[in-house]
C-alpha cells in the first residue's frame, strides 16, 4: 500500500490535538518523508567556522543522502553528494577533514574540489578520451544564513531567507547575534533507537524535564526551570513507584500567566520555551548580556528578544540556548534516529568562557549529559509502543492548553506569530500539523499558504 | 637445596619487581570493575584523586594523514570531561532514586584486560588496559563497548588512586542512546 496524498490527511488533528501513532513506526510513511520532507526542504548541513580552508570539507546528512560540504579555492562552499557518478561508491570516507581531491577508491575516478570529473583510469584506451560523466551529483541550491550553511535537493525550494521567514531567521539569530561565533570541535553523534518525529517533539516539551529529568535537579546538578512566582506544578495524584507523593522542583506554572512564549510559522518552524525573565540566568548558568547589544535589539526584535525558547527549523534543526548548541534529528530508518550536536562560543571568548561553555554543553545534553540520558529510552520505548496492534489505534495526544492559544500575527512587523501562554503542546501539534501538508507534497506556495498559523492553536 | 638456590638465581630481582607491582596493578583494577559491576558507586568514585581529570574525547573518522586529529583534545567537545566533584555528581545522580536510564538498573559487566604499565614514575604509574562493558537493559536492549583506558595511578595506603582517566572508545558515532554508565 502506497501513502497518497488524501490518506496523509487523517493522520493529524488540529481540532482534537491528537496524532495517529502508526506516523512513528510506519516503513512506508517513512520512505515518503525521505521524498515529501528530506528531500525538498532546506536542510543545515554545518556551520562556515568548521570549512575555513580551502579543501576543507564536512559530511553532512540529508535524509539518507550522504553530502560532502567542501571549501572551494575561490572560498565559496560547494555540497555535493558523496557517491561516485560510476558504481555509487562513497568517494571520500572520512567525516572531516582537509582534501585536495576525491579519488574514489573503487576504480580510481577523480573529482576536484567543486565535484568536477577530472582522472579517469584508462581514458583514452577505454573510454576514448571521453570524460563518461560530467561529475559529482550537486545539491539543488547551497545558502548561508549568517554562517549557518544550509542545502535543498529542491531546485524549486524557495531561498533559504525565505524558507526561514521570521521564525527561522531568528532562531539563528539567538546564536548569530551573539558575535562572531564559532564551532567548537567535536560534534557529538549518537544513535536512538526511536522515530525522528519523537525527538523533535521533545525539544518543544517543557512539560517533562521535571519528571524526565528529575534526578538531575534533585542532586543539584542543574537547576530546575523556576516559576516566577515561586509556584511549584500540582502534583495531582503523581506517586513514586513507592506510592509516595512526588515533589516537583519548580516548573514554569502560572496558569495563563505568560510564562511561556510560542512562535509557529510558514513551512511547520516554531519555537517554545519559557520567557526570558521566567528562566532568570538558571542558577548564575547562562549569560542573557548579549542581548542588550543594539544588533541583537535590531534582529531578533521584542518579542524574540524575550524568548528563551527552544527553536526547530522544520524539520529537525534544534536551536538549543542555555549552551548556544544546535541539534540535528537525522531520520536513518523508522525507528533509528542519529542526533548530532554542534556547539558554538564566541570567536574572542576567554579561556574561561570557552571552558565554562564546553562544559555545560557536556553536562546537560549529549549522550552522556546530565538531561539527556534520560531521554532517549522515552523515545525508543514510544516509538516502540506504536507496534503494538491495539496499542496503535491509541491515538497521540496533544491536548495541553489546546484552543487557548491565541495566536497574534503581525505581518507587518519583524515578530514572528506569537502566543503568549503557560506550559502547552501547541509548538509540537503545528509541527505535526505542517509535517502533515508536508506528506501531501503539494507544491511549495500549496504548502506555504497550508502552513499560514490559524488565529487560535 | 640445590635445585631451590639454581631457581633463586634464575629469578631476576627486576622481573620479580615487575611481577609484583603487575599484580598490585591488576588486582587494583579488579576491585574496581567489581564495585562497578556491583553497583557500589561510592566506593568507585573513592577510587579517583580529588584532583582527577576524567575524559572521554569525541572520536572521529579521519584520513589516515590526518590521524593524529581522530580525537578530540580538552577544551574541545568531549562525551565525558569530569572532575572529581562532576564524577560524584553522576554517582549521586544514579543512586537518587529518580534516574530513569538506570531505573531498572543496567546489567553490566566490565572486563579488564591487557594491563599494561607504560611508565612509572616517583609517586606513580601510567597504566593502559582494554576494556569491555558490556550492557543489557530492559527486555532486549544490547551495548558493548570496547575501547582502551589511559590511566595515572597514585601510589595511596597501599592501593593507588586514579589521577587521570582518559577513556577511548572504538566508535566514532556512539551506537548507544545514552552514556549512563561509567567506564
Amino acid at each position: 500500500m502506497t501513502i497518497e496524498a488524501d490518506q496523509a490527511e487523517g493522520l493529524v488533528s488540529l481540532e482534537r490535538g491528537e496524532l495517529d501513532r502508526t506516523i512513528f513506526s510506519d516503513p512506508e510513511i517513512f520512505e515518503r518523508e525521505l521524498t515529501t520532507i528530506f528531500a525538498r526542504s532546506w536542510l543545515f548541513l554545518c556551520h562556515e567556522s568548521q570549512i575555513k580552508k580551502k579543501g576543507d570539507f564536512f559530511e553532512a546528512a540529508m535524509g539518507r543522502d550522504n553530502v560532502l560540504v567542501v571549501r572551494q579555492r575561490d572560498g565559496s562552499i560547494k555540497g555535493l553528494l558523496n557517491t561516485c557518478a560510476h558504481r555509487g561508491n562513497a568517494v571520500c570516507r572520512a567525516e572531516e577533514g582537509n582534501a585536495k581531491n576525491f579519488m574514489c577508491t573503487y576504480h580510481g575516478w577523480t573529482y576536484d574540489l567543486s565535484g568536477e570529473l577530472v582522472g579517469v583510469p584508462g581514458l583514452e584506451e577505454l573510454y576514448h578520451n571521453q570524460m563518461p560523466a560530467a561529475g559529482l551529483k550537486q545539491v539543488a541550491q547551497l545558502d548561508t544564513y549568517r554562517g549557518f550553511v544550509f542545502a535543498t535537493m529542491d531546485a524549486h525550494a524557495p531561498p533559504l531567507a525565505e524558507f526561514l521567514g521570521r521564525t527561522g531567521r531568528v532562531s539563528l539569530d539567538f546564536i548569530a547575534a551573539q558575535g562572531d561565533m564559532e564551532v567548537v570541535p567535536g560534534i557529538q553523534k549518537f544513535i536512538v533507537p526511536c522515530n525522528w518525529k519523537f525527538a523533535v517533539d521533545n525539544l518543544f516539551d517543557w512539560y517533562h524535564p521535571q519528571i524526565t529529568h528529575l534526578s538531575a535537579f534533585q542532586t543539584g546538578l542543574l537547576p530546575a526551570t523556576p516559576d516566577a512566582t515561586g509556584a511549584t506544578m500540582k502534583t495531582a495524584g503523581v506517586l513514586s513507584p513507592d506510592g509516595d507523593d512526588m515533589q516537583f522542583p519548580g516548573g514554569v506554572v502560572s496558569g495563563d500567566a505568560g510564562d511561556q512564549l510560542v512562535f509557529v510559522d510558514v513551512y511547520g518552524h516554531a519555537i517554545s520555551g519559557p520567557t526570558v525573565e521566567a528562566i532568570g540566568d538558571f542558577g548564575g548558568m547562562i549569560d542573557h548580556s548579549w542581548r542588550n547589544r543594539p544588533e541583537a535589539i535590531e534582529q531578533l526584535g521584542s518579542m524574540a528578544l524575550r524568548s528563551f525558547g527552544h527553536a526547530n527549523i522544520f524539520p529537525t534543526c534544534w536551536i538549543t540556548p542555555p549552551f548556544n548548541q544546535l541539534s540535528l534529528r537525522i531520520p536513518r530508518g523508522p525507528m533509528e534516529t542519529e542526533i548530532w550536536w554542534f556547539t558554538f562560543v564566541h570567536k574572542d571568548a576567554s579561556p574561561e568562557q570557552r571552558a565554562a561553555a564546553v562544559s555545560g554543553a557536556i553536562h546537560a545534553f549529549g549522550p552522556a549529559g546530565f538531561l539527556e540520558q534520560e531521554d532517549g529510552e522515552n523515545w525508543a520505548q514510544s516509538t516502540l509502543q506504536t507496534r503494538g496492534a491495539s496499542s496503535k489505534l491509541i491515538p497521540q495526544v496533544l491536548s495541553m492548553n489546546l484552543g487557548r492559544g491565541r495566536v497574534v500575527n503581525d505581518q507587518d512587523g519583524i515578530d514572528p506569530p506569537y502566543i503568549e501562554c503557560s506550559i502547552n503542546e501547541h509548538a509540537q501539534l503545528w509541527t505535526f500539523v505542517a509535517w502533515q501538508e508536508w506528506l501531501r507534497d503539494s507544491s511549495w506556495s500549496e504548502l506555504r499558504d497550508r502552513t499560514v498559523p490559524p488565529e487560535v492553536l | 637445596m640445590t635445585i631451590d638456590q639454581s631457581l633463586d638465581q634464575a629469578i631476576d630481582a627486576g622481573l620479580l619487581a615487575d611481577a609484583v607491582r603487575q599484580f598490585e596493578v591488576e588486582r587494583f583494577y579488579t576491585t574496581e570493575a567489581a564495585l562497578l559491576d556491583q553497583r557500589r558507586f561510592p566506593e568507585w568514585v573513592a577510587l579517583f584523586s580529588d584532583d582527577v581529570h576524567y575524559f572521554m574525547p569525541i572520536r572521529r573518522t579521519r584520513l589516515l594523514r590526518q590521524i593524529d586529529q581522530e580525537f578530540t583534545r580538552p577544551g574541545e567537545m568531549a562525551f565525558f570531561d569530569e572532575t572529581k566533584e562532576l564524577l560524584q555528581g553522576r554517582v549521586a545522580k544514579v543512586m537518587c532514586g529518580t534516574a530513569w536510564a538506570e531505573d531498572p538498573p543496567s546489567r553490566t559487566r566490565h572486563i579488564i584486560t591487557n594491563v599494561q604499565v607504560v611508565a612509572e614514575h616517583a609517586d606513580g604509574l601510567d597504566v593502559h588496559t582494554n576494556f569491555l562493558l558490556y550492557r543489557t537493559r530492559l527486555k532486549s536492549e544490547e551495548t558493548t563497548w570496547i575501547g582502551s583506558r589511559r590511566d595515572s595511578l597514585r601510589r595511596h595506603e597501599g592501593s593507588f588512586l586514579i589521577s587521570k582517566r582518559e577513556v577511548l572508545l572504538e566508535q566514532t558515532v556512539l551506537l548507544s542512546q545514552n552514556l549512563s554508565n561509567f567506564f
